[in-house]
């Protein structure tokens, strides 16, 4: 058999051995790699695992397949299928057992010589070797042999024996007659016993598959197709099997054997084996000839809500062990997933693990999880709440966390929402402070009690453009020069003051109502907020320098204050206007060393020229607020838009809130807002700030309506129903566009009608309960008739009561205003009470008798009806995240 | 009981003793280098008037046209008896025998030519193309008739075809060919294709060299000696006939025997050329085989037809016997006429 393909066999009982035959049996042992040094004999397989050969058999020559005996002992006993039909058992390496002496040297020999193609050894009685020949005239293709069996010699066949054959054999030895014979006339191509019967026999004939009955031989069940090569059960699902003719490999479901339930697709070359992972369910294995990839089917059922019919998703992939063209492979018994691979030529071998599909899959709740093997990892954030985690957490879990402290829903004290988000991001502070100004601005013009603004009612839209519009309008500019405070040095620094610029420095927050620029009160909630250099500095740019030292001092002396501030503010009393001074020279120069951008920009401001203050107006880290109201005290009218302008810009590149300020709830808002949203994906915060004060063309932008979407998408995904339903209310409240229009109207099945909406047109419905019967009180019964056509609604089918509304608090007409204001108490109608029915068979029910039933039944609760309505329902089985 | 309709459509033809040179490349590819042609179908014998050669239509362009070559004219397809799911264990009898009664006796009493081919793995009956409608309506009585197409066996349907022919009446084989049986003894036997390269030159020689001198000088002394060497290549499947002499000269173990590694002897049929026209030849031989148990094979080349029967058999007591059974035909014949 020389030239003839080799192939691999598990020893079944040691996970370490193997034998491959091809011109003759080999025995190898694989372990681990010894260290450095290689034994002499063995050969490596991979890079951990080399194999010894332990033992060579070449005795049987015309080696066309071979078994390996399932029982323990004799542990190495394998039966060959000879071309000429005989089989032979023989043993590899040494075995004093005395039942293998016996067994070693048994020759099976047919009536009729001709190719043994299969040999497969009984899985349950292991003396039963079947072996499938191919065809003869007056002969049976599949026989089966008792191992154990003694030869009793027949008279007539023993005369005939003297001539049988060249080879002259211990008679004992040979044995003749086998215990069924099976197939008569045709040829066996592969066979397997099935693991569901011990007695039945799975075999690939010319043209069709069979499965014999030992129990009843004349008897067996068959179908024709050209797919009878390569039998094999699958070890996990002992109903399937595959099958190969050619390229194509076939599986068949052995309850419906009538054809194949699935068909493979189709290789170029033919198949050389198919082979079932033994440790992974679902895994086949198959190689073709001439080729150096084996490829990998990966049959999984996935189950689906109702029963249908649906092919098993198959995952198609090929790997390559190793560089040379595959002779044949064999998984490993035991370990996963593994095989060894022997080449074509030069019996190459190489230990192979093929590498599991990683599966994985991103819950709604950031946690990742992924499977690999029999392996399940799963990745969480880092819950470590409050402690200063290195890492900062993703935006999906911050939004999650946000949505269920109500982030976004305080529309009375909407700078609050920042604290409802966490309050610890000064962008989403200084956002809602933004909005809060601006809110709180807006509506002080439409109350119009503020009359000291007499802005006429066009500009009112200007509050929600931001700043950078409400400048370009400013005219009337007054420049004037003011003392220091406290002291009657004249400053040489020019102010700047209009109503435009007043309303700015409003919405920058630092002066609150009227037209004097009083900065005090923001001056002690600052203090109160602790935050003294801010303080300082605000304090100084409203030139009361004395003010500021004073708030240094205090910053200084309060407990845990920084000392240093005292030292800030001894510096600042020094304060010269002499240009030359060795004050200014130090200042100007040391103050870049200051850590607190707010220290620093009052020494800039201090030590720089009237109309250049740069150093003031770049420092990035000041906050943008600052920054805008301080230009709008001390730019001119030339250099204010051209540095709003910038800033805008700047603000919208980065995508940066504090820009909102600037740019107002507009359309540049949208764009800073996506630049935002690129760099965050923090649709919550764009949704809400979206929809807080922003007028309806902004609505209308299709990016806002595509953040809203996601964001009621991620609710939804984290199952916060009712979250969604209050920012749908809210959305609703805010943007009335997006209210939707009744879907579901209950229509009456006599009429047709919709019986809600009758139910409020009908003007004389006091006498639709009464002329049916609904007695007690006005105030318990319930309109359990149409009000069309006052035929009776649906029974429920638990409590057979009718199903209707409850008349007592149903608003007659004219009153609909009232129904806006649905709080549970003035609900037309209990959860519980609501029509509900199963879509698919019809029937139903109030709704909490649905609920309950269903939750100790899955059919349906209508006598004979074998729905299983719930199972319908995809997502009945899911409860809110949010039960709130 | 199965019959499967084969989806080979076959030639049958006949090389003349020196016409077969110009064949050899042809032969030689059709039979050892199965793998270069897409033929799936091959028989080559040799008698000692000719070479008759069974091949289907991929096969039959491998080969030369030739004044030394004539062909059947008609298409011929493969009928394969199956026993199919019934009764695996009784122990039945071999080959012809078994389908004498239920296919040979009704093709040949519906006036349908055969021809046959036996094998070491089984026994192909050949009927014209032209005649299939009517083999099918005749054995389906008889048989699940399967359709082998495109190598997937589908069910077969029954054509119909009623009109006109009424059942015939059953007619008596009045003509019998003679008989002859040669001294030698024949085996029929199998290889296994992976040995089939090492024995190659030996098959060439014994194929293709048969009129060589050496051979002539060993066989020619006894006159009673007949030529006769069939291989055929089906569907993978090599089947030899042989005789003795020839089977000792490949080595040990390359041919297939069987256990009890029997002899056939040789009947052969006809004195002059039995042409393909004539009804009932077969039947008039193995129908009483059959009906004394007799194993048999049946090998039909252009010119006669030959039956194999088992050496222990006596041929003297076979001849007899189908003289015994034609006479009682005929005279059952004449007692209803």
């Amino acid at each position: 058999m020389s030239g003839s393909k080799p192939d691999i066999l598990w020893s079944p009982h040691h996970p370490d051995r193997y034998v491959i035959c091809d011109s003759e049996l080999g025995l190898y042992r694989i372990g681990p790699v010894g260290g450095t040094e290689t034994k002499p004999g063995t050969l490596p397989l991979s890079e951990e695992t080399a194999a010894t050969l332990l033992a060579i058999n070449s005795d049987t020559p015309y080696m066309k397949c071979v078994a390996w005996y399932p029982k323990h002992e004799p542990e190495c006993l394998l039966a060959v299928g000879q071309a000429n039909g005989r089989v032979v058992l023989t043993s590899l390496g040494q075995s004093h057992n005395s039942t293998c002496k016996e067994l070693v040297g048994k020759e099976f020999v047919p009536k009729h010589a001709r190719q043994c193609n299969t040999l497969a050894w009984n899985p349950v009685d292991n003396n039963l070797l079947a072996a499938g020949l191919d065809k003869h005239r007056a002969d049976f293709s599949v026989l089966i042999w008792d191992i154990s069996s003694k030869f009793a010699p027949e008279t007539s066949v023993a005369a005939e024996k003297i001539r049988i054959s060249t080879v002259d054999l211990d008679s004992s030895m040979v044995v003749t007659k086998p215990l069924y014979e099976l197939g008569q006339n045709d040829a066996c191509l592969s066979l397997c016993w099935l693991f569901r019967d011990p007695k039945l026999l799975l075999a690939g004939m010319h043209r069709n598959l069979a499965i014999f009955d030992l129990r009843n031989t004349s008897q067996k069940m068959f179908v024709n197709t050209k797919a009878i090569q390569g039998v094999t059960v699958d070890p996990h699902f002992h109903d399937r099997v595959a099958s190969f003719f050619e390229g194509q490999v076939a599986i068949w479901d052995l309850r419906k054997f009538e054809k194949p339930v699935l068909t493979l697709t189709e290789q170029s070359k033919p198949l050389t084996k198919v082979a079932w992972c033994p440790t992974r369910t679902g895994l086949l294995a198959t190689l073709t000839r001439d080729s150096n990839v084996i490829r990998l089917y990966d049959m999984q059922h996935t189950p689906t809500p109702i029963g249908d019919e649906t092919e098993p998703t198959i995952i198609e992939r090929s790997v390559q062990p190793c560089e040379s063209q595959i002779g044949s492979f064999a998984w490993h018994p035991s370990s996963q997933n593994r095989m060894v691979v022997v080449s074509a030529t030069n019996r190459v071998m190489t230990d192979f693990t093929v590498f599991e599909r990683i599966s994985l899959a991103w819950s709604s709740t950031t946690s990742l999880m992924w499977a690999c093997g029999r392996h399940l990892y799963d990745c969480a954030e880092d819950s470590a709440e409050g402690a200063e985690s290195t890492v900062e957490k993703d935006i999906a879990t911050k939004m999650r966390e946000r949505a269920q402290s109500r982030y976004g829903h305080d529309t009375l004290q909407v700078w609050r929402n920042h604290l409802l988000a966490g309050g610890n991001d000064p962008q989403l502070k200084s956002l809602w402070y933004d909005l809060s100004y601006i809110l709180y601005v807006s509506h002080m013009k439409q109350c119009a009690e503020d009359m000291e603004l007499k802005l006429q009612g066009n500009k009112q839209s200007l509050v929600y453009s931001g700043i950078k519009n409400i400048i370009r309008t400013s005219s009337g500019t007054t420049e004037s020069r003011r003392c220091w405070i406290g002291s009657d040095r004249q400053t040489d620094v020019p102010r700047f003051s209009s109503e435009e610029r007043c309303l700015a420095l409003r919405l920058c927050g630092w002066i609150s109502r009227g037209p004097d620029i009083d900065v005090e009160t923001f001056l002690r909630s600052l203090e109160q907020e602790r935050e003294w250099e801010r303080a300082a500095a605000i304090a100084l740019f409203n030139l009361d320098i004395r003010r500021a030292i004073q708030i240094l001092n205090k910053g200084a002396t309060m407990e845990k204050g920084d000392l240093n501030l005292n030292v800030v503010a001894m510096a600042l009393s020094g304060y010269t206007d002499e240009k030359s001074s060795l004050w200014r020279e130090m200042c100007s120069s040391l103050r870049l060393q200051l850590k607190n951008p707010y220290l620093c920009i009052m020494f800039a401001f201090l030590t720089s020229e009237p109309g250049a203050y740069d150093g003031v107006l770049y420092e990035s880290s000041v906050a943008v607020r600052d920054r805008v109201a301080f230009a709008c005290m001390f730019l001119s009218d030339a250099q204010l838009p051209h540095y709003i302008d910038k800033l805008t810009n700047e603000m919208k590149e980065a995508g940066n809130l504090e820009g909102i300020l600037l740019t107002g709830l507009t359309k540049d808002g949208v764009d800073l807002m996506e630049s935002f949203v690129d760099r965050t994906g923090d649709v919550q915060t764009a949704s809400f700030c979206t929809l807080k004060g922003s007028p309806g063309e902004v609505l209308k932008d299709p990016r806002v309506q595509c953040w809203i979407e996601n964001y009621r998408n991620l609710l939804d995904a984290w199952r916060f129903w009712h979250k969604r339903a209050e920012f749908d209310i809210l959305r609703g409240k805010l943007d009335p566009s997006s209210k939707p229009l009744a879907q579901v109207f209950v229509s009456c099945n006599f009429c047709g009608k919709s019986i809600s909406y009758s139910c409020s047109a009908m003007p004389h419905q006091g006498r639709g309960f009464s002329q049916y019967g609904v007695s007690g009180s006005p105030t318990k019964s319930k309109v359990t008739s149409c009000p069309g056509c006052r035929k009776p609604l649906p029974r429920c089918a638990l409590c057979l009561m009718n199903m209707g509304t409850p008349v007592s608090s149903c608003s007659g007409p004219g009153k609909s205003d009232e129904k806006v204001d649905l709080t549970r108490e003035n609900k037309l109608s209990q959860f519980n009470n609501w029509f509900t029915w199963c879509h698919n068979c019809r029937h139903g029910g109030h709704a909490g008798h649905m609920l309950s039933w269903f939750r100790d039944h899955t059919e349906c609760p209508v006598s004979a009806c074998t729905c299983k309505c719930m199972q319908l329902d995809t997502t009945g089985n899911l409860v809110p995240a949010d039960s709130s | 009981m199965e019959l499967h309709i084969l989806e080979h459509s076959l030639k049958v033809a006949s090389i003349e003793k020196e016409g077969i040179q110009i064949c050899t490349h042809g032969l030689m590819k059709l039979a050892f280098l199965a793998s270069k042609t897409r033929c799936k179908f091959f028989s080559l014998t040799e008698t000692p008037e000719d070479y008759t050669i069974i091949v289907d239509e991929e096969g039959f362009k491998e080969l030369p046209q030739s004044d030394l070559i004539s062909v059947a004219d008609a298409t011929w397809l493969a009928l394969n008896v199956v026993s199919g799911g019934g009764n695996a264990s009784s122990s039945q009898p071999i080959g012809v025998t078994k389908i004498a009664k239920s296919v040979i006796a009704p093709l040949a009493d519906h006036n349908i030519s055969v021809f046959m081919l036996s094998t070491y793995q089984t026994d192909f009956i050949l009927v014209r193309e032209r005649d299939l409608p009517m083999v099918m309506h005749t054995l389906s009585s008889e048989f699940t008739l399967l359709r082998v197409v495109n190598g997937e066996t589908v069910a077969a349907h029954d054509l119909g075809v009623t009109n006109g022919f009424v059942k015939p009446k059953l007619v008596p084989r009045p003509i019998i060919h003679p008989l002859s049986s040669p001294s030698n003894m024949f085996c029929v036997t199998s290889l296994d294709p992976d040995t089939l390269p090492s024995v190659a030159t030996l098959l060439m020689d014994v194929m293709f060299y048969s009129g060589g001198s050496k051979e002539l000088g060993t066989s020619s002394e006894d006159s009673s000696h007949i030529r006769f060497f069939s291989f055929s290549l089906i569907e993978g499947y090599i089947s030899l006939v042989m005789d003795e002499q020839t089977a000792q000269r490949f080595p040990n173990n390359v041919l297939f025997t069987s256990a009890s590694g029997e002899l056939w002897k040789m009947v052969r049929i006809g004195g002059q050329p039995l042409g393909f026209d004539e009804c009932g030849i077969v039947a008039q031989i193995s129908e009483p085989l059959a009906t004394a148990d007799i194993p048999a094979y049946y090998i039909s080349t252009f010119k006669f037809d030959h039956a194999l029967v088992r050496e222990r058999t006596n041929i003297n007591v076979i001849i007899p016997k189908i003289q015994q059974f034609l006479d009682e035909c005929v005279s059952c014949f004449q007692t209803r006429s």
